[in-house]
């Protein structure tokens, strides 16, 4: 079921890891962070530390499922996909976030 | 399905911890190798990526914070939270759980009474199929139609008997009384109760002439037992008849009537051994015995009366009183017998306080509501005065169920403070409260304890209280406007603009529940004073009752009796000291009465019990004695022999009823059911109306008749000793004089006056409890009505100094205020006096000498409320008019 949440930051970064997943597939914690952070040309980097409380609160709203895998150094890692309830939610806080930023567009460019 | 993860989360903690430590782990591992990558040292890279990720401790407790044990956790800390913000204000935390802990003490303490006498059900088996057997609305019957109804039982399922019998047991030479039970065979089988020690007595005890054995309860073997199983096969002398004990009964049972547990239980055949030839078994118009039946599986309650109508023909045929004329036999076999459900037992208690103990839960009901009102307030007024710190944290992103969460749990913290008072306060009460019920009126004996019921009942009220009191309050503050809040000063907001805030909507709430109360404990005293203050057509004081008994006198003859009696009221008079002295059968306001059918020639009774009149056997110069007035024609005399024509003395309302207000003296009444063949008595006194069985009941139609003139007097008879110096004054040489008449009679003492005060029990607890009640909730009401006051006076305390540097009179001032009182309490009475007039129905029963109405009590319990809220509201009121206007103008 798609939430909303107060906390925009929070939320962006739910938005962000969502987004991610649903582009790259199965993903690691720290995969995600480096891709993030690349795909944003480095203007975004993810605050590590709030990254694994997200996915973990994430997992347990059932938006994101984890399984431990192999990475290609051989090392043990927590990989991550998105779930149908996590493509619904990642679309209704796509749809939100497109609100939120032609609100402030609209407010910068008019008011 | 979140929830069953966390669910899980929890039974898992260790595995989630280690899950998310070895994450960690990779995660540090892939930023060190891309920091070296990039060409930082092996040492720096490791340090850089642990700064980055965050204290991996702390790391792991945020990741963990979603499952249930962090929720507990949470709560611990509201829990915690709750503790410090009600100690930063003692004052306040205290009068919140005083006020709970009253109301809800008083609740526990008088719903344990009513769970003892009302609710709990026997400890026997099924006691839900229970019903008791009924005759035309009678509840005790005859052996002979309990035998009949035996032997026919198979057809409506099993049935027990059982009359309640005070024995008097003797032990080394001493005899003391000891309630117990004659019992059917059947009693324990079909109870489903057995024996903790020994066996119980079963249907193969219960026969005509069978020998004499006897059970004990398991409370009496401990206490007079010691418990100790050799008591089997001893012997009990039981109303100087030695009884086998054969067992035990299993613990918690002490017969089916509740207030009077049984001792002991003696199969009812073995009544023959104990009275010998005044053995009732036989008697078809002796009333003693309870019957309860067991329906058969599946039987309902419709069925059982079905079966026992059709029954109820033959066995009243076969067990019809002889002495009935036609007329009367006809009514009497055309009555059925009728079960009604009995799962908790029989209870003359219950009769007695039932309608009371209820009347009384109720105004506790009240006391308590009252007293969550003022909490309610003073959470109300702390959670205004914490606007600004509910709107920072909302502003800070607290959620609304955040809050209120908060607010919740500092009510429940409260409640539970106050229950656990109350639960202390009640255990106090519970003892002195069963002790008040067993002092006053009937012999009561009630188990009275805080079980897991009583518990129970405490939680469910504390939770609602909790949940009343707090609710309110907490969704108010969780719609507070952050932004109004927080732009404005809060010293300056003033509510006090509107004219009714919660607040001081709670306070008229409380004056509405106050007043229910304060006029049914008005309405008590009233009925008390009534009681007390009527005159009952004697003269109670200064009399000492002498009871005599004859049963265990076996040399002294029936038809010697009378004389003996009068024997001993000749030696009573010659006593020093007695003004005084008489004799009689019935003593007024007593446990004890006696009716019979009269007839008299020109009265023809509409029914049977039309022709019913009450009856009284009396020794001369008892109307002088109890000071009864004697209106015409005479008092007994010597001359009222056996032999001379017998003579009758009459009461006012008989002389009304059966003589049509016309002067009796000279004319006949025939008394008995087979009044044809009575032998006339001649009318030869009238006396004025006196207070028969209940001071409560008008005196009904009363007819005495000589002492002297009876062949065949009573084994029980009462002496009235008017003497000044009490019954201490005269036990000693009364009892001589008895004794010098006949060793073996048994003989007690009790004061007149303390007999017709006992009467008076249930509206003596009335009146007390309820005015306890009363002022408690006026307390509780005024502390509310003064707090609310004096934290508006504090809100308003700009305005006000305002007002003062305007020009404005301190009386003025006093003025605003006490308007504002006014008008709370006088739409709480407004309010209230509606509900006076609906709720003051119930207590309809219970007033005497008023209406439940009555405007004087109503006018009074307004005026004590006025006055008492004059006092509470003027406090506030002339602190706020006594304020510098300038401190308060300059804290602006």
């Amino acid at each position: 079921m798609p939430r909303t949440r107060n906390d925009i930051l929070q939320g962006t970064l739910a938005l962000l890891v969502l987004k991610c997943l649903d582009a790259r597939g199965r993903m690691h914690g720290y995969a995600i962070t480096s891709h993030i952070q690349r795909v944003s040309a480095e203007l975004l980097r993810v605050e590590e530390g709030s990254l694994y409380p997200a996915l973990h609160r994430m997992e347990q709203d059932g938006w994101v499922r984890a399984s431990w895998g192999t990475t290609e150094k051989n090392r043990q890692a927590r990989f991550y996909e998105l779930t149908p309830a996590g493509q619904r939610q990642l679309a209704a806080e796509q749809e939100s976030w497109g609100r939120l930023t032609e609100g402030v567009r609209r407010v910068l460019r008019y008011a | 399905m979140s929830w069953i993860r966390r669910v899980t989360n929890v039974f898992r903690p260790e595995r989630l911890s280690r899950d998310i430590q070895r994450e960690m782990d990779f995660h540090l591992e892939e930023r060190t190798d891309d920091l070296v990558a990039a060409g930082a040292s092996p040492e720096s890279a490791r340090r850089e990526a642990v700064r980055r990720l965050g204290h991996s401790t702390t790391q792991r407790e945020r990741a963990r914070d979603m499952d249930i044990a962090a929720a507990l956790d949470a709560f611990v800390s509201d829990v915690r939270y709750a503790f410090r913000a009600l100690s930063r204000t003692p004052g306040y935390t205290i009068v919140a759980v005083l006020s709970l802990a009253l109301g809800i003490g008083a609740n526990t303490a008088i719903f344990s009474v009513v769970d003892a006498v009302m609710l709990r059900s026997l400890p026997v088996r099924n006691p839900e199929q229970l019903a008791r057997i009924l005759l035309g609305g009678a509840d005790a019957l005859t052996n002979p139609m309990w035998e009949q109804l035996r032997d026919a039982q198979s057809a409506f399922g099993q049935a027990l008997a059982f009359g309640q019998h005070g024995f008097s047991v003797t032990t080394a030479g001493e005899s003391r009384p000891l309630d117990g039970d004659w019992v059917s065979g059947d009693y324990f089988r079909v109870l489903g109760v057995g024996a903790a020690v020994g066996r119980a007595i079963d249907r193969a005890d219960d026969w005509r002439g069978c020998p004499a054995i006897a059970m004990l309860s398991y409370a009496y073997w401990q206490s007079d037992f010691g418990g100790r199983p050799d008591v089997i096969g001893r012997s009990l002398v039981l109303d100087s008849h030695p009884f086998q004990v054969v067992g035990v009964a299993a613990e918690g049972f002490d017969g089916v009537e509740v207030g009077a547990p049984s001792r002991v239980f003696v199969p009812l055949c073995a009544e023959a051994v104990s009275r010998g030839k005044g053995s009732s078994l036989d008697r078809r118009s002796t009333w003693w015995l309870t019957l309860i039946a067991r329906p058969a599986a599946g039987t309902t309650l419709a069925q059982l009366n079905a079966r026992l109508a059709t029954l109820s023909p033959r066995v009243l045929a076969a067990a019809a009183p002889q002495s009935l004329t036609a007329a009367r036999q006809k009514e009497f076999l055309a009555m059925q017998f009728k079960a009604e459900p009995a799962p908790t037992g029989t209870s003359s208690v219950r009769t007695h306080y039932g309608h009371a103990l209820y009347v009384l839960l109720g105004a506790v009901g009240l006391v308590l509501l009252i007293a969550c009102v003022n909490v309610a307030n003073l959470l109300l007024a702390r959670a205004a005065a914490r606007e600004h710190e509910l709107a920072i944290r909302s502003a800070l992103g607290a959620g609304r169920s955040r809050l209120v969460r908060q607010l919740l749990t500092e009510s429940a913290v409260l409640a539970a403070l106050g229950a656990l008072l109350g639960l202390v306060l009640a255990r106090l009460t519970t003892s002195a409260l069963a002790a008040l019920l067993a002092s006053i009126g009937r012999r009561v004996t009630l188990v009275v304890h805080l079980d897991g019921r009583i518990l129970a009942f405490t939680l469910g009220i504390t939770l609602l209280t909790g949940l009343l009191f707090g609710l309110a309050p907490a969704w108010r503050s969780a719609l507070v406007n952050p932004r109004a809040s927080l732009t404005s000063n809060p010293r300056q907001m003033s509510g006090g603009q509107s004219r009714f805030t919660a607040a001081k909507l709670l306070v008229a709430a409380q004056v509405a529940l106050l007043l229910p109360l304060l006029v049914g404990a008005g309405l008590m005293m009233a009925t008390l004073r009534n009681l007390t203050r009527l005159d009952p057509g004697f003269q109670a004081d200064g009399v000492v009752l002498m009871a005599v008994d004859a049963q265990h006198a076996q040399t002294l003859a029936k038809s010697r009796r009378a004389s003996a009696y009068e024997d001993i009221l000749a030696r009573i008079r010659a006593l020093p000291g007695v003004s005084s002295a008489s004799a009689s059968d019935i003593t007024p306001i007593g446990t004890s009465s006696w009716n019979d059918f009269v007839a008299v020639d020109g009265y023809s009774p509409r029914s049977l019990d039309d022709s019913l009149a009450n009856f009284n056997e009396i020794s001369s110069d008892y109307f002088g004695t109890i000071r009864t007035r004697v209106l015409l024609g005479r008092d007994f005399s010597p001359g009222d022999r056996l032999g001379a024509p017998p003579a009758v003395i009459v009461n006012e309302a008989l002389v009304r009823k059966f003589f049509r207000g016309q002067n009796p003296i000279g004319r006949v009444l025939r008394v008995g059911e087979t009044t044809a063949s009575a032998p006339p008595m001649q009318v030869v006194g009238v006396v004025e109306d006196a207070k028969y069985g209940s001071l409560r009941d008008p005196a009904p139609p009363t007819a005495y008749i000589a002492l002297a003139q009876d062949s065949a007097a009573d084994t029980g008879f009462n002496f009235e000793i008017r003497t000044t110096g009490g019954v201490n004054g005269i036990r000693a040489a009364a009892l001589a004089a008895v004794h010098q008449v006949n060793s073996s009679l048994d003989v007690s003492f009790s004061s007149f006056e303390d007999q017709v005060s006992r009467s008076l029990g249930v509206e003596r607890l009335l009146a007390r409890l309820s005015t306890i009640f009363g002022a408690l909730a006026l307390g509780l009401a005024m502390i509310g009505l003064y707090g609310v006051m004096s934290y508006n006076v504090v809100r308003r305390r700009g305005e006000i100094g305002i007002r003062l540097a305007l020009g404005a009179s301190r009386a003025g001032v006093r003025r605003l205020v006490m308007r504002d009182v006014a008008r709370v309490v006088l739409l709480g009475l407004a309010i209230g006096f509606v509900a006076v007039l609906y709720a003051s129905r119930a207590l309809k029963s219970a007033v005497y000498g008023l209406a439940p109405n009555d405007p004087v009590t109503i006018a009074v319990a307004i005026v004590a409320l006025v006055s008492v809220a004059a006092i509470a509201g003027y406090l506030p009121a002339r602190r706020a008019s006594r304020g510098d206007p300038m401190l308060a103008l300059r804290q602006e």
